[in-house]
């Protein structure tokens, strides 16, 4: 086949993906569309009830929304790491997912900032977290991590956003060719006009490694101040220096199992067999690996840290998470994060696309239920035995939880059929 | 008149390029599109090294200035001393400092991009479309020759 064929071949085979959706996607769409649907829905019960809809209360006066919140963080995080990072280090597999992986990373973001949002009891508030010019003549804390965190993240989600589009301006230029009617027009617009000319590549390609380049510093301080949001109180099972490195370890882990995740049904939907190979999933099999172990270790870390430290609160902390009232969930994750990917030591299973799916699921489960057990159990169980309780969630909390779930796919459905999925460019540039 | 060459290979493309160059064509009557990068071309047409960098430098240096402006400015505006801190706690305050470094350089950056490349480019907006599916060359010769 020559090179012009496959190019061809490859502009159709991934705008195909584009046309005509399936029954099985208009049904997936209104299910996920449904659950968000329901989520916001529970959203404005909490509202016009008041707070006291959700079961966080004192003690775990953060609950499932925080739990939440960091979960879609992140997930988000290694969209940016698939796209950035290994730009920078010229990974070529990266050209099967970085597409789909940063339209995740957007996603996530939107997903994770309604969390603090839904948390406030009076959210229409919520823009006192923005320094303006008032009439009370106050300004935000910025000794404050929470405020911290709204620069992080509304960062992250500015600068994923542009690199998300800086990455797709060529391929709608593509796109626009293949389209008709008034998609063509949306597609030329949103394209600038694209022609690829010397001078334009030029540019490009020094937006694009600058914009790289921000990223990846960007990404890992992101998560570490989301981790600060914990680390900086004085609570034990959070008062601790490792948890940047933990949480932002953590992050890659969670968002390379969730690209699995979509990934793998999204290349066999869509027929994209040819340009995702096994050999690229074996590539971020090894990345799942990786991110796991120095999770596993960050682990062991942590109850080091309180057994040397002698501190007798720190200690009866790691003894109540490892025993204690949560101790299901706290093995469940263990399974889940440490135990399991250790599979992906044999070769084969890296190479089993059903297994990595399924592999994916729990490590989707485990880092869930990893926030969970450090937000819940250190609320739970402070330094006061007279200050302890459990935390009960009610429906609007769960309701809220699967309705998050419910949009981030339900975007990522709407991604997959407006936009390349791969990265066109690339897939010919690399195809040399 | 205007002479036009498409290949659908980067080999034969940069031939021809080398070719046209060598017989003494000079490349402001070339009009060139490639569906992707290609690196050679920047070298045969001397092309110089983008200035995007120094909007990226000046973006991140407003952005690091904006951060440190902003917290403070607004730390001395109303003193109020939490949490057993300095009014004016400069560890605190690198983290909003640095994520305004990023977030004012990643804009400005983009917003250069932009500018130096003439975006957005009305006329294939409108109308004509780019052929930049393939590698194209086009010469383009005075009326009198």
């Amino acid at each position: 086949m020559s090179l012009g064929t496959y190019y061809q071949n490859l502009e159709t085979d991934v705008l195909a993906a584009m046309r005509k959706p399936s029954t099985l996607y208009w049904v997936a769409l209104a299910f996920s569309g449904a659950l968000f649907a329901m989520g916001m829905g529970l959203w404005g019960y909490q509202i016009m009830t008041g707070i006291g809809a959700s079961g966080k209360m004192h003690p775990v006066g953060w609950a499932l929304y925080i739990t939440n919140f960091v979960f879609w963080v992140g997930i988000a995080h290694s969209g940016t790491l698939i796209s950035a990072v290994l730009f920078l280090f010229r990974a070529r597999f990266r050209s099967s997912f970085n597409r789909s992986a940063e339209a995740m990373t957007v996603i996530a973001v939107m997903t994770a900032g309604l969390f603090p949002l839904i948390h406030l009891g009076r959210v229409w508030f919520f823009y006192w977290l923005m320094p303006y010019p008032n009439q009370r003549h106050l300004w935000v804390n910025f000794r404050s991590p929470l405020v911290w965190d709204v620069f992080a993240v509304s960062t992250y989600f500015t600068v994923s956003l542009i690199f998300f589009y800086t990455g797709l301006i060529p391929d709608l230029a593509v796109a626009r060719r293949h389209a008709t009617g008034l998609k063509r027009w949306v597609y030329r617009v949103l394209s600038l006009g694209w022609e690829g000319k010397p001078n334009q590549w030029n540019h490009y390609n020094q937006l694009y490694m600058f914009l790289a380049a921000f990223a990846t510093p960007l990404v890992i301080s992101v998560h570490s101040v989301v981790s600060w949001d914990f680390a900086m109180s004085v609570i034990p099972g959070w008062h601790t220096t490792i948890f940047a490195p933990y949480f932002v370890a953590g992050a890659i882990f969670s968002g390379t199992g969730m690209v699995i995740t979509l990934v793998v049904p999204m290349r066999k939907i869509l027929g994209l067999e040819k340009y995702i190979t096994i050999d690229h999933f074996e590539s971020i099999a090894k990345i799942l690996l990786f991110t796991s172990l120095i999770v596993s270790y960050a682990y062991i870390v942590e109850f080091a840290l309180a057994y040397y430290s002698g501190n007798v609160f720190e200690t009866a902390h790691f003894s109540y998470r490892l025993l204690g009232d949560y101790r299901y969930f706290y093995w469940m994750m263990l399974l889940c994060n440490s135990l399991l990917p250790l599979t992906l030591f044999f070769k084969p299973l890296r190479r089993n696309l059903k297994y990595l799916f399924i592999l994916s699921i729990f490590v989707n489960i485990g880092m869930w239920l990893e926030r969970f057990v450090i937000i819940i159990t250190a609320l739970a169980h402070d330094y006061d035995p007279y200050n302890w309780g459990n935390f009960a969630p009610t429906l609007v909390d769960v309701g809220i939880d699967i309705g998050s779930f419910g949009m981030f796919f339900m975007l990522f459905l709407i991604f997959t059929k407006m936009l390349p999925v791969l990265s066109i460019t690339e897939v010919k540039e690399h195809a040399e | 008149m205007t002479r036009e060459w498409l290949y659908h290979d980067k080999e034969s493309f940069l031939l021809k390029l080398k070719e046209l160059l060598a017989a003494g064509t000079p490349p402001e009557r070339l009009t060139i599109m490639t569906p992707f990068h290609v690196h050679e071309v920047d070298h045969l047409l001397h092309l110089k090294p983008s200035p995007l960098k120094i909007f990226t430098l000046i973006g991140a240096a407003a952005g690091l200035a904006a951060g440190w402006g902003l917290t403070i400015y607004t730390s001395l505006d109303w003193p109020l001393r939490t949490g057993g801190k300095p009014i004016v706690a400069i560890p605190a305050y690198v983290i909003v400092a640095f994520e305004l470094t990023i977030l004012i350089g990643a804009i400005v950056t983009f917003g250069a991009f932009l500018f130096l490349g003439r975006f957005p480019v009305l006329k294939v907006i409108t109308g004509g479309d780019a052929t930049e599916a393939q590698f194209l060359i086009q010469e383009h010769r005075e009326e009198d020759e």
